[in-house]
């Protein structure tokens, strides 16, 4: 098993590094020039070129990407343009509001669409069935932002039950980081939601028609536990596939997300560093993105192996 | 009861009652009182204010760094830092002594070499400062206290030049720092203004924190804007970035956040109707929008294209765009400087005023040599006032019969864009959009946008050699009169050349809860005297 | 290939053979099947009539009492619905109505551009990575690196590198899809290549690219279809999420997406501006998503649990 997960963290290296290239090579030919930016509006266009010297973006493409790869090798994401602080700093001050998000949105995602997914096929054909399956299509059709703003409207301007901005780090107690967080996380499950339970319950309609259900409820087992020992087991890998797939849709939703709560996270740092062209930092983001996106398949290759037994690497 | 009241209770006391303190959690009802929490009108993602020139960076620094002279609010330089200064009787030596018990926040004394060393570094990067590097002769410190600048020619705009509040400003820091290259970020932020910044808690686009610094020692004169003294009522000033205008407003409306810097206009209404907000005019002097065209290539390099754009032109269009429905927030502008200044005048700008003339705008630019050509109008998106701004001129240009092709992108590509000279096909530019703050559009001092000197000019590189005559003729004006003469042949030279087209004035509104006194209008948020009740 | 398949060799359950699209000079026979499908799948019908009606009111947009989308005014800026303007009008005095209404083609043609090129490409590249072996883990790891980029960030960089186009935003979206259209046609694939009837046509010595036509690609169509109209409903949400960041369709072309963007700041006050076209969008985004459940619950219910 361990020699497997090291295998698999190996492969996705030349991955990684086709990410950096690729990502490193469209920023190289975007027009729009940091220099110009920092510069302002006083600045001629002589002090435009000193800055750009200053900070080695006239050094050409193969130089400048080589002296990143060396960087990165010895652990360091170099330093951003405008802020002067090394990416790393940047990064780890920004993940933890992110990653709370993302896990939170997810947690919500799982503990409340499993359920509702389940219980969808278990009285499928009913009204039940129907109204829950027409609550995910619509949960899906609606983008985020408007389901952000709705929710801001009504529990934060309105009821004034939960703060409308912001974010409080787990440091400073853990009813504040989750009262911060609450809204942020059911916009962004909101989708997620409705995937999960769509994939949960037509997984386990097809489960629930084989065989072995039909023993176990011949031998007298309570529905509950056929629901969820048996069915749900079997159920599970599909949907552990589907989770899987959605953290990509859970980074894109962050980013607007973050906009909308003025969360202080890595969404919006990618988008300003797009916005302003601050190379180092987009690089050391997407390359962290790509390296979590790794890590979660390789969990959820790992979860399979929790969930059916017959899955062995 | 108000149905808000009725809601609230129901939901329960307790746990989420606190509504106040809901994103400060490690701060006392007390310590609450002390902090105020500002929402700036962009990012601070840098904060070097000489190397980094955006205007919010600038708003930031004053906090941290002083300068030698500062503008009052009749715009007149004030004594800050300098205790006495002389000059000599032919002009052209300058002495300086600083007032006694100024300190850096590391505890160490201001002396001269640090004036020195940082008005080195200023010199290289600000218009003025550039001019005064040029008659030079020596900047040296005589001794801890007294400086000198002795010049090859005079300098009557000396203490201008020190004081002004357009970027950069002449802020004075340790010598160790100020001899960072100007063109290189400095790392450490020490200054010898009232508040400290702390570095170890700045989320550089997220959250900026500054503390008092104890040992400051204010001027006893009232504070009026740079001038006087800056008395700090607050221990500390979080500077909170909403980018959702939005969600700004809800904090403000919900006590998250003490001060918007910048609400958009149309949320003011919303603003004003809450008990527990403050709406006023933030800035007397306000502001001008600049649609710039290109006056080296194809069409606006013919000045019949450009006034044909002049004629047509509805500065109440782009207004009205900008700022909404609210009529005191806007005021036609027929000419370049800032109203309600000494030098505003009104000369030759009939053009701008009256109905508008679309036969007479395509007759002129069919004279110009324009055949249908397409003129590529870059708009970015990312920024609430060029937009609105661009979305405008593109209509109008179309109703002049012109080939618009409209390229949306974003401020990052505009600045590059609009620094090459190359024409349009080849990655130049034909027009673009901006603004300036009214303080920067008083005079031809620290007015760049209107210099007319070809190459040497600001981005556009419009050629006037009459504009420049008069921007000339306003240095070396010895009286006010001389110079409102100047000014207006000045503003009537720019208008028939037109070295850009000027697209109104707009004010904008600042907002603050009530339980925070001392705000006052100015080019910039003022945090001296201003504090705040529980 | 027919809709029927009652007469042909018995298939291996759940490989459908994709129907044909219907004919106007169909004979009756046929017709009588696609209404008699329809009429037992009432979500591919409802959500069908619904996206039809869409379809329609883009196409139809100059007619159907509209002025110019892109015409500004600001003296008349963000007024409330009424007679004149019966959606009210945005930031600029532009009639709402008719930007939404032009707006359907922005969003309808970048939907299902997108639907359709991620599908072709995604086809390509799947088959390729199923059938040749060695190609396979090169073309894999490819798509992971490629699935890894969040399109929103893709999009936002070309928008840098050119300009905020419709076409940039069609590019953006179809390259964060083809991930996993690929990925689905390839398990088809290699689940089929094991299958005794490919085996036998390998070995009477059919070349591949006949295997592939002949016995892969149908049965590819119907998970790929059902596939294709989640990419079309998802790629309209994500042009409506990079308009609201600015990274979409400049606002001289309407789309749902940037009308909400531009609307958003007033939203509490002026609600209308982002209502009417998040309704479209909703309302659009739900029939594709109506139509695609229902084509899936028709081909082989048990698709559900990989798509």
């Amino acid at each position: 098993m361990v020699s497997y997960i090291l295998r698999r963290i190996l492969a996705t290296l030349p991955v990684m590094a086709i990410v950096a290239l690729f990502v490193f090579s469209l920023l190289y030919i975007a027009p729009g020039d940091p220099a110009a930016v920092i510069a302002g509006d006083q600045a001629s266009p002589a002090d435009v070129e000193r800055i750009r010297q200053s900070l080695g973006l006239d050094r050409p493409f193969l130089i400048q990407f080589g002296s990143w790869l060396w960087l990165i090798l010895h652990g360091d994401l170099g330093t951003s343009i405008f802020t002067n602080l090394p990416v790393t700093s940047l990064i780890a001050q920004r993940i933890e509001p992110t990653l709370s998000l993302m896990a939170l949105s997810l947690m919500l995602a799982i503990v409340v669409a499993v359920p509702l997914g389940v219980f969808a096929a278990w009285k499928a054909g009913s009204f039940a069935d129907r109204a829950i399956m027409a609550f995910a299509v619509l949960a899906f059709s609606l983008p985020v932002f408007v389901v952000a703003y709705i929710l801001a409207y009504v529990f934060a301007l309105e009821l004034e039950w939960l703060p409308v901005q912001g974010y409080t780090p787990l440091a400073e107690g853990f009813w504040p980081w989750l009262q911060n967080l609450i809204l942020p996380a059911v916009a962004l499950g909101n989708v997620y939601i409705a995937l999960i339970a769509r994939i949960t319950r037509a997984s386990m309609l097809e489960v629930l028609q084989q065989d072995y259900i039909r023993t176990a409820r011949a031998k007298g087992m309570g529905q509950r536990n056929i629901l969820f020992i048996h069915a749900l087991k079997n159920a599970a890998v599909p949907i552990i596939t589907v989770i899987g797939i959605g953290v990509a849709l859970l980074i894109g939703g962050a980013v607007v997300t973050e906009s909308v709560f003025a969360i202080p996270g890595l969404g919006r740092l990618t988008v300003d560093a797009i916005l302003r062209r601050d190379y180092p930092v987009i690089q050391g983001i997407v390359l962290l993105f790509s390296f979590l996106y790794v890590l979660v398949n390789l969990a959820v290759d790992l979860t399979y192996t929790l969930v059916d037994p017959r899955i062995r690497y | 009861m108000d149905r808000r009241t009725v809601l609230k209770g129901l939901a329960g006391a307790g746990s989420f009652a606190a509504a106040g303190g809901l994103s400060m959690p490690a701060l006392s009802q007390g310590a609450a009182a002390r902090t105020l929490r500002f929402v700036p009108q962009a990012n601070l993602a840098n904060f070097d204010p000489v190397w980094g020139t955006q205007y919010v960076v600038r708003n930031a620094a004053v906090l941290v760094w002083e300068t030698l002279y500062g503008f009052d609010a009749n715009l007149q330089p004030q004594r800050q830092m300098v205790e006495a200064e002389e000059v000599s009787d032919d002009g052209l030596v300058w002495t300086f002594r600083l007032r006694p018990g100024l300190k850096f926040h590391d505890g160490e004394p201001v002396r001269s070499k640090d004036v020195v060393a940082s008005l080195t570094r200023w010199t290289v990067r600000d218009p003025m400062g550039l001019m005064l590097k040029e008659i030079q002769n020596e900047l040296t410190a005589v001794d801890d206290r007294t400086f000198k600048w002795a010049l090859k020619k005079p300098y009557p705009k000396m203490l201008l030049a020190l004081g002004k509040n357009s970027t950069p400003c002449a802020f004075i820091m340790p010598e160790r720092i100020a001899q960072t290259d100007p063109f290189k970020q400095i790392s450490e932020y020490v200054g010898s203004g009232p508040m400290k910044f702390v570095k170890s808690e700045w989320v550089p686009g997220a959250k900026s924190v500054f503390e008092k610094f104890a040992d400051y020692q204010p001027r006893q004169e009232k504070a009026s804007w740079l001038a006087g003294g800056k008395q700090m009522l607050v221990d500390r000033i979080e500077w909170v970035v909403i980018p959702d205008p939005a969600t700004a407003a809800a904090a403000l409306q919900n006590g998250e956040v003490d001060w918007w810097e910048n609400p958009i206009p149309d949320l003011v209404p919303v603003l004003r109707k809450n008990r527990n907000v403050s709406v006023d005019i933030a800035d007397p002097l306000g502001n001008i929008g600049s649609f710039r065209m290109n006056h080296l290539h194809p069409p606006f390099n013919d000045v019949r294209a450009r006034r044909a754009v002049l004629t047509a032109l509805s500065q109440e269009d782009y207004m009205r765009a900008l700022v909404g429905d609210d009529p005191s927030l806007w005021k036609p502008l027929p000419g370049f400087f800032t109203p309600d200044t000494p030098l505003y005048n009104e000369e030759g700008g009939e053009i701008l005023k009256g109905k508008r003339d679309f036969a007479a705008a395509k007759k002129l630019l069919a004279e110009s040599g324009y055949t249908n050509q397409p003129v590529s109008c870059i708009v970015a998106q990312d920024q609430p006032i060029t937009k609105a701004q661009g979305d405008v001129t593109a209509d109008l240009l179309k109703r002049m019969g012109m080939n618009v092709d409209f390229v949306a992108t974003d401020w990052g590509t505009v600045g590059h864009r609009r620094a090459q000279k190359s024409p349009a096909g080849q990655g130049g530019w034909e027009m673009f959009h901006t603004w300036h703050a009214g303080a920067d559009c008083i005079n031809p001092a620290v007015y760049i946008a209107i210099r007319a000197s070809g190459d040497k000019a600001w981005f556009g590189w419009p050629n006037s050699p009459a504009v420049e005559k008069e921007v000339t003729a306003w240095f070396d004006a010895r009286s006010l009169d001389e110079e409102k003469a100047a000014a207006r042949r000045l503003n009537k030279a720019a208008l028939e050349d037109v070295v850009f087209a000027p697209t109104g004035f707009f004010l904008s509104y600042t907002a603050w809860r009530k339980n925070v006194s001392g705000v006052v209008k100015g080019p910039l948020p003022f945090f001296w005297g201003v504090s705040k009740t529980a | 290939m027919t809709v029927s398949t009652a007469h042909s060799a018995p298939v291996p359950p759940g490989l459908a053979i994709a129907p044909q699209l219907p004919d106007l000079l169909l004979p009756v026979k046929i017709r009588r099947g696609i209404l008699g499908f329809l009429r037992n799948h009432p979500t591919v019908a409802i959500g069908g009539a619904l996206l039809l009606c869409l379809v329609l009111v883009g196409i139809f947009a100059p007619y159907l009492g509209t002025v110019d989308p892109t015409a500004i005014a600001p003296a008349k800026r963000t007024r409330a619905p009424s007679v004149d303007f019966w959606f009210g009008t945005d930031l600029l005095g532009r009639d709402i109505y008719s930007r939404v209404l032009y707006g359907a083609r922005v969003s309808l043609t970048v939907g299902l551009s997108v639907a359709l090129l991620a599908s072709l490409a995604g086809l390509a590249i799947g088959l390729v990575s199923g059938f040749l072996r060695r190609a396979d883990t090169i073309i894999m790891r490819f798509m992971d690196g490629l699935m890894s980029i969040p399109p929103i960030l893709l999009a936002i960089a070309l928008m840098a590198l050119t300009r905020g186009s419709v076409g940039n935003v069609i590019l953006a979206i179809t390259i964060a899809e083809i991930p996993r259209v690929s990925r689905l046609v390839r398990g088809v694939v290699l689940s089929l290549r094991e299958q005794p009837y490919v085996d036998a046509a390998v070995a009477s010595g059919t070349r591949t690219p006949m295997i592939i036509l002949r016995h892969i690609l149908p049965n590819t169509l119907a998970p790929m279809l059902v596939q294709a109209t989640y990419v079309c409903a998802s790629a309209m949400i994500v042009e409506s999420i990079l308009s609201f960041i600015g990274a979409g369709t400049p606002p001289t072309i309407p789309s749902w997406g940037n009308i909400m963007a531009e609307g958003r700041a007033l939203w509490q006050i002026k609600p209308y501006i982002v209502f009417f076209p998040a309704a479209f969008l909703s309302a659009t985004v739900l029939a594709v998503n109506l139509v695609g459940d229902g084509l899936r619950d028709a081909f082989d219910p048990r698709m559900a649990k990989s798509l």
